[in-house]
């Protein structure tokens, strides 16, 4: 009963709720918003916590009546099945090369072209990046059709390559289609963030533009540059729709569509996909749990306005 | 150091602008602006899925998918066209509504001063971060009529005697694809008004505090004005994406039963890509894309901001 209640009270002190010079209202709001918060944690973690436990079930337990909500006999086999019977390891691959490549492309152009952007005073400055922020309104899905002619026929290296259908690269290039915009914009505001003072002590300290911008300005920009790229390699990594239309086969195919390939038309094989799917969601789940300061400062910055 | 040296400096200077901005240019006149055109292009064709030859139709694909004919007889809009309006009309206004509305309610208690707020606010970001495809799968798992866990928890419980087919009921069908909507972009309101609630000064608060002010009338006079830039935000690039998303559509129903659930998403793909018909296909596309600038003209219209 003691160690009960010096539990209890240890929980109340580590809630911040046992102040004494506080009025009860605001304890009382205090347990409630805790209250509330646990609920809609409780809830919306459900749903990945119901498909955890169906990936780590012996594929025949997933469909046993009544639904067992606790992971009885948990087991690694869907894990290792999906590796051995499908080329998951090509897959995971493809998302990889597709996605890391995306984000050094984005970042780098980015980086450069919003610090000019932040800085510099240059003819068509204002309507070009007026058209970096429409090009962040065009819904990507209504550019499949273009998107699949292009690909299937390149119009300028057509003749030396042939179709980019079903490959990475097709990938690739679509998907800084949607980043490339986004990543200008972010480093274009984190930029404006950085005193200009800086660049000019550069400049009297006798650096080039290049040097200062190298040597002073860079560094200070890393969060910047690491919540553009954390966010540029979760959008292509998560990335169907021009995967489901530019690939065809395990050569390009990246996991979400090895996902979606667990769906036959008549029969779903829930277990395997359960865990291709927590495979998928696996850099997500990390990123979300480590670097979340990052996604929120990178998408703050994305949506502000100038 | 020599004068060659320090003149190229000077011209490498010079070019500081054109060197850094040029290259990205390029790349979206070529990502983005050529494919674009090229989508107004396809729009005016029709391309003959036989032989595969292009025909110039100038409207026609637009008045096709608009419109009813029959032998040149105009019969009012396309059954069709009216439907699947419809169906994204309560997709997008549902889902938009329903998880604004849970977003500021969250948003606002994780604004409190709060132990373990940081905590709470990583478990709540995360359905965001999930490929959308295994979170619309997800969904299906639970939603799913045997083995789901939402008809295991309602008929384990005894709340329920016989098990629901979420999916073979248009309504219940549509119901399900708001359900995993609002579970995957909640989080995105959250973290846009949350960055927002940080503008509003605390004296603020403390000041209508001492005025006597309510809690409804706190939020209207104090916290409103300055939330409005993020609501606004929040708002349309919500709304721009759900019009566009295809994703949960595809993998929990298809646009199914029958077309109930079929959204402007999903039919421009079948369009394009399941019927083959690349000119209809490019000219949904440039419906979707005028509709998206309508829509973000209009929103920032109401809240009398302008988007620059």
């Amino acid at each position: 009963m003691s160690t009960n209640q010096s539990t209890l009270s240890q929980l109340i002190a580590a809630l911040g709720l046992d102040t004494d010079n506080e009025w009860p209202h605001v304890v009382r709001e205090r347990l409630v918003a805790y209250g509330l918060l646990g609920l809609y944690v409780f809830v919306i973690w459900f749903p990945i916590y119901f498909i955890f436990i169906t990936s780590i079930k012996p594929s025949g337990a997933v469909l046993d009546i009544p639904i067992s909500f606790l992971p009885t006999q948990p087991t690694v086999s869907n894990y290792v099945e999906i590796f051995q019977n499908r080329p998951f390891e090509l897959y995971t691959l493809n998302s990889l090369i597709v996605a890391s490549t995306t984000t050094i492309i984005c970042v780098t152009l980015g980086t450069v072209t919003g610090y000019s952007f932040s800085r510099y005073d240059f003819v068509g400055n204002k309507a070009l990046l007026l058209s970096i922020v429409g090009a962040r309104m065009i819904p990507p899905i209504a550019l499949i059709v273009p998107f699949f002619t292009i690909m299937s026929n390149p119009p300028l290296i057509g003749g030396l390559t042939g179709s980019l259908y079903d490959t990475r690269i097709a990938l690739i290039l679509t998907y800084t289609f949607f980043n490339l915009p986004f990543a200008v914009w972010i480093m274009k505001n984190y930029f404006d963030g950085v005193p200009e003072s800086l660049d000019e002590q550069a400049r009297i300290d006798g650096c080039s533009r290049w040097e200062g911008f190298v040597k002073i300005i860079l560094p200070m920009a890393k969060p910047g540059i690491a919540a553009t790229a954390i966010l540029a390699f979760i959008f292509s990594w998560n990335e169907f729709v021009f995967a489901l239309v530019l690939t065809s086969s395990e050569q390009a195919q990246t996991l979400p569509i090895a996902v979606s390939l667990f769906v036959a038309d008549d029969f779903v094989d829930w277990a395997h996909l359960a865990a291709g799917g927590m495979i998928a969601a696996l850099p997500g789940i990390l990123f979300g749990l480590f670097f979340q300061q990052y996604i929120v400062s990178g998408l703050t910055q994305g949506a502000v306005k100038e | 150091m020599s004068t060659e040296k320090q003149s190229l400096r000077r011209t490498l200077d010079r070019l500081f602008v054109p060197l850094t901005v040029g290259p990205t240019m390029l790349w979206i006149a070529a990502v983005i602006v050529y494919p674009t055109l090229q989508l107004f292009w396809s729009s005016v064709f029709w391309t003959n899925p036989i032989n595969g030859q292009r025909e110039f139709v100038g409207l026609r694909n637009f008045k096709r998918l608009v419109f009813a004919e029959e032998g040149g007889a105009f019969l009012g809009l396309a059954p069709d066209f009216v439907s699947i309006t419809w169906h994204t009309v309560v997709y997008v206004g549902l889902s938009v509504s329903i998880s604004f509305a849970l977003g500021l309610g969250i948003a606002l208690l994780l604004d409190k001063d709060l132990k373990g707020r940081g905590w709470f606010r990583t478990a709540v970001i995360v359905p965001w971060i999930l490929p959308y495809v295994m979170s619309g799968l997800m969904w299906r798992w639970m939603f799913q009529s045997e083995y789901g866990a939402i008809n295991g928890l309602l008929t384990q419980s005894g709340l329920l005697s016989s098990k629901i087919a979420f999916f073979s009921d248009g309504t219940l069908a549509m119901m399900a694809l708001i359900i995993a909507d609002i579970w995957v972009f909640t989080p995105f309101i959250i973290i846009i008004l949350l960055a927002g609630l940080q503008n509003v000064p605390e004296q603020l608060y403390d000041a209508a505090e001492v005025d006597g002010a309510g809690r409804i009338s706190r939020f209207v006079n104090v916290t409103y004005p300055f939330l409005k830039p993020s609501i606004l935000v929040a708002l349309t690039i919500r709304i721009i994406f759900d019009i566009r998303a295809l994703d949960l559509v595809w993998v929990m129903t298809q646009g199914g039963p029958g077309k109930s659930t079929e959204v402007w998403a999903s039919w421009l793909y079948r369009t394009a890509q399941v019927f083959n018909r690349p000119g209809e296909g490019a000219a949904l596309g440039v419906v979707l894309l005028a509709v998206t600038f309508m829509i973000v003209a209009v929103l920032y219209n109401v809240f009398g901001e302008s988007p620059y």
